[in-house]
């Protein structure tokens, strides 16, 4: 993990950017790259490029960051793997491309001196880079297919600015903190801001799978160069027989636990003990991963009891051979590191304390790398989701199609408040059950758009929703239809809970300790590898399979148990910190109603004029 | 590069019109006209108080003021020569540029200038805007209003600021100032006009100043360049604070002679909290002439952030001119090279045909 950010005056009309400002933002970044640190500059000084490093591939000073091509053409600012860097650089050399290190970096400036922007079509892995081309006199920013690197623009029209966070966009001093509506609606809707908007007008995230070109005539709109839900039109007529299932998980699977091994440093496991990590360490082993240490983040509130993952951790981490390190994290503790998880949360998210304390784990056992079982849930169905979003789809549709039926249902379930305060989202069903973009937000949603007006204020809310079109987005990414019931709630998961969440966490809250979080069950040669077995998947199904993917399966307690499910306290503390710090065995609350207390919290730490308007 | 054959320029007014806008809508449509960006262009004015002369590529209909007879006309040049670009110079014409468009397939470009886009639009023309292929922008000031109320994508929004002649140079501004019986004089210029709805050009602000500066021994003459409904009033207050000697106001002057007084004048100043850009900044500082203006809105892309001329806040205006006055005046010709490196013409036609063929490109 890296952190780089970039400065381009393409406008004639704009002043040359300052060093001052290039450094503030790569210095916001630190903690994403303590390793090492570079700029570079163009020799007319409009465009300057910075680097925060974080070495794990060629730990020399070779591979520095910004890096230049041989004959100065190129220079590239990279955060991310690109996992099959081996066979690109074999398949360069035979094509008589001589490499100065043995770096990933170095990979992408030859790529694109040989295809241009067509490059990124070849690349496995997790990416985000900025690629000045002294050439034609502009940048190539992209960012990988399934959004596991970030990358944020401004454009204020003279000037064109980027950088892996948000915040540190902002540091460098010279971008409006205008607030966005379609980012704070999608806040309250989703409990992430959902791409490409950010709480801030003026910045943008580059959407995942997309690139941009930056030239004198200004920021051309991103282009697309990967769309899951082609993948699945694409590749998903076939149906896999069930009983190939097993056999094509474990290929699979075991296909990119080998790719994401790829380091010079040490790799640990984040273990819980559920299926999708115990089985991504089954395969580590496997695949021969002879030492390594696994991390398994434990509560104090449930030691002893049968909530309690770190036995069955034990258990796994036995079997497999790993070093087995339990990290336990209390209320308390959670208090202390409240107001830093705040800071370092780039934008507002309800999750991610989990991430926060694993990942700082990790780092006091003197990891840089981690694997984490994220994304497991999305790509083998194993969220509720996949159960309750084509349900409510068959059930409620047909009468949520009856145009103003929803409405009317709100206006006479209002007579009962209680329930409406209980659930408030059971109201939603008859007004969103009618398409699968409607179903899905009722599943993820935090608040619902009707109840906006009070959250945030009707002008705001309006405006927002206006923007951000939150069913339209949610639709738009199922097109081309990908084909199956699974494929579609898939799809929605990875395109917006997986992405706009669970990953930008993972980036935060690793990011905060200098570890980068890899994620091979986050992989898109893995998804196209099992589409055609998607398709057709029952909840329960994929995880069983993935739980015998190693040549010696998980054992059958941690299948068993995974059934049931393990609960973690965080909910309970957020909602103990939202009550003003009261201790969380006093504060009972449903999960869903506690989750929207955090989110008032949280967003009350973003400081910008809208948040302190309306935040509790 | 993809180039559009025929364009329809939707304005309120370009040759033979007055003002800022139409001096932009010339600048823009002899730039895409001159580099070949188009093949032909039909501009549809509503105003052309002035002789018309349009350069080779460039034909232009009668004005109509009458908005029916207007908007019949556009459909019919529309449909006459197939346009495959609208422009429309000024945001009041969008809903209208954006139907043309829709009914010919054409693409749509929007001009926004300045206070008229500042505030949120009407439903119709938000939702014009929010079609549009590109909405230029003559500043950033003016982009960022834009964007806070059109859903839009930004990269659609594309600033491409007015420029300066090269008639507007440096010249001798001690003989100048000796011909108009000035030397010896602290000159401080404003040009622009004063309308009463207009009133945030700030010309009572510097009036106001005046007896402040005259206090701390600059012996000051304040030109005031213009016309309009305001200038009555303007001379009255002027009248009423004892400074009818120090005021002169020149009213409109052609264009040779507003050269000389750029060049003759020791500070321009126009402490203006409502410009789309300001043009007049740019041509007294290629004329030489140091600017002074608010660090507010469209005035800060003309005075670069205060790297060209000096942005000062709206409080204490006083006290920044006399710091003005106190400073000894630049190397003109220093001043008039950095304003045409960033504004020049050159970089305008080059900045025009950029943004319009970046339509046509593959998606």
């Amino acid at each position: 993990m890296c952190g780089l950010n970039g400065i381009f005056a393409y406008n004639s009309a704009a002043g040359s950017p300052e060093e001052s400002e290039l450094l503030a933002t790569r210095e916001a970044m630190r903690t994403r790259g303590p390793d090492g640190a570079g700029t570079w500059w163009s020799a007319d000084r409009r465009c300057g490029l910075a680097h925060r490093r974080l070495t794990i591939l060629d730990l020399s000073d070779r591979a520095s960051q910004p890096m230049m091509s041989e004959d100065g053409n190129l220079v590239v600012a990279f955060n991310g793997e690109i996992y099959n860097y081996p066979t690109l650089r074999a398949a360069l050399e035979a094509s008589g491309i001589r490499f100065r290190t043995s770096s990933d970096t170095e990979v992408l400036l030859h790529l694109y001196a040989q295809h241009g922007h067509e490059m990124v079509h070849r690349l496995r892995g997790m990416f985000a880079f900025a690629i000045w081309d002294k050439q034609r006199c502009g940048l190539f920013l992209a960012r990988d297919p399934c959004g596991i690197k970030p990358l944020y623009t401004a454009n204020d029209g003279w000037t064109f600015r980027f950088a892996s966070q948000v915040k540190a966009l902002l540091a460098g001093g010279r971008i409006s903190r205008d607030p966005e509506p379609a980012g704070h609606v999608g806040f309250y809707l989703f409990g992430s801001v959902p791409d490409p908007f950010t709480l801030y007008r003026n910045i943008r995230a580059l959407p995942a799978g997309y690139t941009q070109w930056v030239d004198a005539a200004g920021p051309r709109e991103p282009k697309q160069f990967s769309n899951l839900a082609a993948v699945f039109a694409a590749e998903g007529r076939h149906h896999l027989p069930a009983a190939e299932l097993p056999d094509a998980v474990r290929t699979a699977v075991s296909d990119s636990v080998r790719a994401h091994l790829l380091a010079d440093v040490e790799i640990g496991v984040f273990l819980s003990a559920g299926i999708d990590s115990g089985s991504l360490l089954g395969l580590m082993q496997q695949i021969g991963q002879c030492e390594f240490r696994a991390i398994t983040l434990a509560f104090e509130e449930f030691r002893g009891t049968d909530q309690d993952e770190a036995p069955l951790a034990a258990l796994v981490a036995r079997q497999y051979g790993a070093h087995h390190i339990v990290r336990r994290v209390g209320e308390r503790e959670f208090l202390e590191d409240l107001p830093i998880i705040l800071q370092a949360m780039d934008q507002p998210s309800i999750d991610g304390i989990n991430a926060w304390f694993v990942s700082k784990a990790a780092r006091e056992a003197g990891l840089k790398v981690a694997i984490s079982g994220l994304g497991g849930d999305e790509l083998l169905a194993g969220y509720p989701s996949f159960v309750d979003v084509p349900r409510w789809r068959r059930r409620f549709g047909p009468f949520a199609a009856v145009p103003g039926i929803g409405r009317v249902a709100r206006s006479l379930l209002r007579a009962f408040p209680a329930a409406a305060a209980t659930r408030p989202k059971a109201l939603g069903l008859l007004e969103y059950a009618d398409s699968w973009s409607g179903a899905y937000l009722l599943r993820r949603g935090l608040f619902l758009p009707h109840e906006l007006n009070e959250v945030m204020g009707q002008d705001l809310a309006r405006e927002g929703l206006r923007r951000l079109k939150p069913l339209h987005r949610l639709a738009a990414s199922l097109a081309p239809d990908p084909g199956s019931d699974t494929a579609r709630v898939c799809v929605l998961e990875f395109s917006h809970y997986m992405r706009n969440q669970l990953l930008r966490d993972a980036d935060w809250a690793g990011m905060a300790h200098g570890i980068e979080i890899r994620v091979p069950l986050v992989d898109l040669v893995l998804l196209r590898a099992l589409v055609s077995a998607i398709q057709t998947l029952e909840p329960g199904i994929g995880k069983a399979a993935l739980a015998r993917a190693p040549v010696t399966p998980l054992p059958e307690a941690v299948v068993k148990r995974a059934k049931t499910g393990f609960s973690v306290p965080t909910g309970a503390w957020m909602a103990a910190a939202s009550q003003h710090g009261k201790p969380s065995e006093s504060v009972r609350a449903p999960k869903e109603l506690a989750s929207r207390r955090w989110s008032r919290l949280v967003l009350k730490g973003f400081a910008s004029p809208v948040c302190e308007a309306h935040a509790v | 590069m993809t180039t559009a054959c025929a364009m329809l320029a939707l304005v309120t007014d370009a040759f033979g019109g007055r003002g800022g806008i139409a001096q932009y809508n010339r600048d823009l449509l002899g730039a895409l006209a001159g580099a070949g960006a188009v093949c032909s262009i039909t501009v549809l004015p509503r105003h052309a108080p002035d002789p018309v002369a349009t350069p080779a590529g460039i034909t232009q209909h009668p004005p109509r003021r009458d908005r029916v007879r207007y908007v019949v006309a556009a459909l019919r040049a529309a449909f006459a020569k197939r346009a495959d670009l609208i422009f429309c110079g000024h945001l009041y014409m969008a809903p209208l540029g954006a139907l043309i468009a829709r009914l010919t397939g054409a693409k749509l470009i929007v001009q926004m200038h300045g206070i008229e886009a500042w505030p949120p639009a009407s439903h119709l023309q938000r939702t014009a805007v929010e079609t549009a292929d590109l909405v230029l922008c003559v500043s950033r000031f003016t982009r960022a209003s834009v964007l806070g109320w059109a859903a839009i994508a930004p990269e659609r929004l594309v600033v491409l600021p007015n420029t300066v002649g090269s008639e507007f140079a440096p010249g001798d501004r001690s003989a100048l100032q000796a011909a108009w019986g000035l030397q010896d004089k602290r000159v401080l210029l404003t040009v622009g006009r004063m309308d009463p709805r207009e009133r945030y050009k700030g010309h009572e602000q510097v009036i106001a100043a005046i007896p402040q500066l005259v206090a701390a021994g600059h012996d000051v003459v304040y030109l005031v360049v213009g016309e309009g409904d305001d200038l009555k009033c303007l001379e009255a207050s002027a009248g009423q604070a004892g400074l009818a000697d120090r005021v002169l106001f020149l009213g409109s002057v052609d264009k040779p002679r507003l050269i000389d007084i750029y060049r003759m004048a020791d500070l321009f100043v126009m402490p203006s909290t409502g410009e789309g850009f300001g043009i007049a900044f740019l041509e007294a500082m290629a004329s030489g002439t140091p600017a002074l203006g608010l660090d507010v809105a469209g005035a800060r892309d003309a005075l670069a952030d205060g790297e060209l001329g000096t942005c000062v806040a709206e409080t204490g205006l006083a006290g920044a001119l006399a710091r003005a006055l106190n400073s000894p005046n630049g190397d003109g010709e220093v001043l008039a090279r950095a304003v045409q490196a960033r504004f020049g013409r050159q970089n305008f036609n080059r900045g025009a045909c950029a943004a319009v063929a970046r339509i046509f490109e593959p998606s």
